[in-house]
């Protein structure tokens, strides 16, 4: 059991101890600790305002943090400036579209390895093609972001965060205002990355995505960690439940 | 002594010009780069009625006042509004907005330098001010108007905007616009009204100032406009009382370097006035909490 | 050909120091810094040429130097100064700062020349110097406008945060454009200076800022071939407008407002909209069948 559990400490890659973000008297985050490993995908459900997306902002250090530690691969990374965390290896999507507006679908999506040493650069600038192919976007790449329709500008940013193939994934809500073709689409896609070594995290409303995509679900509820397992196991729990329906609404349905 | 009645003169028409440009700035969030033009263009035209017939004091005065607020109204209907409909973000506003306001403010001063060929111009009035001593300071009536006046709207805004229903429904726009629009404020309509209501003054106090003085330049506006800038800054974005109290602080600060013979000094003070409030304290003496930094 | 060329030499030379004025105000605005510094760069940068060779009687380039990197140092200076204020009040405060370098000269004494201002500082610059000079400065801007290092100033322009979730180190771009911004302002002082043989403080007044941004909000913001543009028009203007010449004041503030709500993009953005239209005219068509499909 012992060495077991030394062994899982060790290969962890991502570790959020005890961590809170606190804007004035509002506790957005109140004091949590999970740990995700490589080769999964994770994802956060939780109702709107449950601090899900302050926390995916905390873990890219863009929101301040009032107390706690990330640790990324054994290496304490709390204290360093925001836009280190993209060399470390972490590279995420934001809940709105943010594109360039007079910037190419490529330029777009070439942005997102702009910052990497040159080595790892060059094998990115490579890879435009195929990834633009693997995402869909191939056929518009010459055009502006306010030329394609929302689902398509969605995709634009997915291939700017895994062109620089990151260690981990932030993904915040990827298939808002995609309709289901799409989300099945983007579904497929993550196994794909997967497949490929990329750990994703995902914060969704759309629970049925995150039980079919998900290999581990968290779920969160006024800042704090209220469950946390496999998705069936998350989605029975009853905390859980009456997050999402209300109180009693489990026994009336 | 004397000299404190000098200052809280000037302070008087500093308060006058800088109001507008508070009142406009800090609800509806445009910093009007053509204020001074308005002020100069206003009273330039009160200068080109008098000149066809002499004219009383209050006829000068409704005269430019008028001439202000249609200026105004029609820089915001024209220019202000066009760009604000076009612009995606509050920010890219910004920009344009003042751009344009400096176009604007190209127009009427063009006119009048091509008029009065860069001279100075004063008004042909049947009113002359008169000198009187008060506890053995000397005191020209237009001094006095200019302190009543300056100290009435000063104060009469002020207790306006926090106690009636439009001052609180612009100060709402002025915190929040999008929230305020869906509580039913009409923002194109305030706006107007605003910018007219600021247009006013700025022809109130190129009446007076050119009254006080003789007569002015048709450069004199946009001077004033770095000033209004620095005493709206040094106030606090938002805060009428801190307007007032920056306009007689500005006009205090200038008087003192006059006093002391440094005269060609005395536009620094305003600038570096900017400079040390923006580093020590960037929301001003009693401005919002909001503090706007990236 | 020649002909022209001598006549309007004059002009020639002042479309050349126009345009790196525009650009010193150009290029923080490119990082989204809203700085009128580069025009207190230019009478710091004026002044200090020509002081060295008043004073000091430096020969022309070293005095050119001289000024170009005082320029450079007092306001990257200012930069680290104000670098935490936003929009209009960094505009504000660099536009103080721009005022101040005026009156600092107009105090100035025997230095300065007081309000008379500097005289007799006649340097030695030709037509190819200056068209050299320009080319230098518009080959460094082009490197800043392409691939990797153009996208990334547009984002620390369009979207900070964003550029910080990338790895950009904002503050770090940000500092460079000040003194970029200071340099290249400061040399267009020296130049102006020198070629003119004087300078005094009613110059760098408020109305060489509005002469910079009125080219780069007409030329276009986002390039460099946008500050030519602007300062063509503007300098070019007059001797074309001359027939309604007694207008032409009024005209500049038409111009400059309809500008400010018609063309924020200004002429090369419109012209760079059209091409792209036209050059992604299938690709357009395309989605736009797609679109139609799925609907």
């Amino acid at each position: 059991m012992t060495d077991t559990t030394t062994v899982r400490r060790r290969t962890a890659l991502l570790e959020v101890q005890d961590v809170a973000v606190h804007f004035g008297g509002v506790k957005a985050v109140d004091g949590i600790t999970l740990e995700m490993r490589p080769g999964q995908i994770y994802g956060v459900l939780g109702p709107n305002g449950s601090g899900k997306s302050t926390l995916l902002g905390a873990m890219t250090r863009l929101t301040p943090l009032t107390r706690g530690r990330f640790v990324l691969d054994g290496k304490d990374y709390t204290r360093r400036p925001a836009r280190t965390v993209h060399h470390m290896g972490i590279a995420r999507t934001f809940q709105t579209v943010r594109l360039l507006e007079d910037r190419s679908v490529r330029d777009n999506i070439l942005l997102g390895q702009d910052t990497l040493p040159k080595q790892q650069r060059k094998e990115a600038g490579a890879r435009v093609e195929e990834v633009m192919e693997r995402v869909g976007v191939r056929e518009v790449a010459q055009l502006r972001p306010d030329e394609l329709s929302y689902g398509m500008q969605r995709r634009v940013e997915f291939a700017r965060a895994i062109i620089g193939r990151p260690r981990l994934l932030l993904l915040d809500e990827p298939t808002a205002g995609m309709n289901s073709a799409e989300r099945a689409e983007i579904g497929v896609l993550m196994k794909q990355l997967l497949e490929e070594g990329i750990t994703q995290f995902i914060v969704e409303h759309d629970v049925q995505m995150m039980v079919d995509t998900c290999d581990y679900l968290f779920a969160m509820n006024f800042g704090k960690l209220i469950a946390q397992g496999t998705p069936q196991e998350v989605v029975r729990h009853p905390d859980v439940q009456e997050a999402y329906l209300g109180k009693g609404a489990g026994r009336d349905a | 002594m004397q000299d404190l009645l000098n200052a809280a003169t000037l302070g008087s028409i500093y308060l006058l010009f800088a109001l507008g440009m508070a009142l406009v700035w800090g609800t509806i969030g445009i910093l009007n780069f053509a204020h001074g033009a308005t002020f100069m263009f206003s009273a330039f035209i009160g200068h080109m009625v008098s000149k066809e017939t002499e004219l009383p004091f209050l006829g000068v005065i409704g005269i430019s006042v008028l001439v202000g607020a249609v200026i105004s109204s029609l820089t915001q209907l024209l220019a202000f509004q066009p760009i604000l409909k076009r612009s995606k973000s509050q920010h890219a506003a910004e920009m344009r907005i003042l751009i344009g306001g400096i176009g604007v403010a190209a127009i009427p001063l063009a006119l009048a330098q091509r008029e009065t060929r860069s001279s100075p111009f004063g008004f042909n009035s049947s009113y002359k001010s008169e000198v009187f001593e008060v506890l053995g300071l000397r005191l020209t009536t237009t001094s006095a108007i200019i302190i009543v006046a300056g100290l009435a709207i000063g104060v009469g805004l002020t207790v306006w905007l926090r106690r009636s229903r439009q001052g609180l429904a612009l100060r709402a726009i002025g915190v929040d616009a999008e929230t305020s629009a869906g509580m039913g404020v009409n923002r194109p309509l305030l706006a107007f009204t605003t910018m007219a209501v600021a247009g006013g003054l700025a022809g109130l106090a190129g009446a007076l100032l050119t009254f006080h003085l003789g007569a002015i330049a048709p450069e004199t506006g946009d001077q004033l406009v770095i000033k209004a800038f620095a005493i709206i800054v040094l106030g606090g974005l938002g805060s009428m009382l801190g307007t007032v109290i920056g306009a007689y602080v500005l006009a205090g600060a200038e008087t003192f370097v006059l006093v002391m013979n440094w005269g060609t000094w005395v536009d620094a003070v305003s600038f570096g006035l900017i400079f040390l409030i923006l580093l020590a304290r960037p929301q001003g003496l009693l401005g919002r909490k909001e503090v706007r930094r990236t | 050909m020649s002909d022209w060329y001598y006549m309007n030499v004059v002009l020639i030379q002042t479309t050349l120091t126009t345009l790196l004025l525009a650009l010193s105000i150009q290029v923080p605005l490119r990082f989204g810094v809203f700085s009128f510094a580069g025009v207190g760069a230019f009478g710091v940068g004026g002044y200090g040429a020509a002081m060295a060779m008043v004073h000091l009687e430096w020969s022309t380039w070293p005095a050119v130097l001289a000024g170009t990197l005082a320029a450079g140092a007092a306001v990257f200076v200012l930069g680290l100064v104000v670098q935490q204020l936003s929009g209009l009040y960094m505009g504000m405060a660099t536009i103080a700062f721009t005022l101040i370098v005026s009156v600092v000269a107009v105090n100035g004494g025997d230095a300065t020349g007081g309000a008379g201002g500097l005289y007799g500082a006649l340097g030695e610059i030709t037509m190819t110097h200056i068209v050299l000079v320009v080319l230098a400065v518009v080959a460094l801007l082009q490197w800043t406008e392409m691939k990797g290092l153009g996208r990334r100033i547009d984002t620390v322009r369009e979207d900070p945060e964003l550029a910080n979730a990338l790895g950009i180190n904002i503050a770090g771009y940000r500092q460079m454009s000040f003194l970029v911004s200071g340099l290249i302002g400061g040399l267009a002082g020296a130049l102006t200076t020198l070629l003119r043989s004087t300078i005094t403080p009613a110059e760098v007044n408020f109305h060489l800022v509005i002469v910079a941004l009125t080219a780069i909000v007409v030329g276009g913001s986002r390039s460099w071939i946008g500050a030519l543009i602007g300062a063509v028009i503007f300098v070019w203007l007059p001797t074309v407008l001359s027939f309604v010449e007694e207008w032409e004041k009024v005209a500049y503030g038409f111009i400059v407002a309809a500008a400010a709500i018609y063309l924020p993009t200004g002429v090369l953005g419109v012209a760079k909209d059209s091409w792209h239209r036209f050059r992604t005219r299938e690709e357009r068509a395309r989605v736009a069948a797609a679109l139609q499909e799925t609907s």
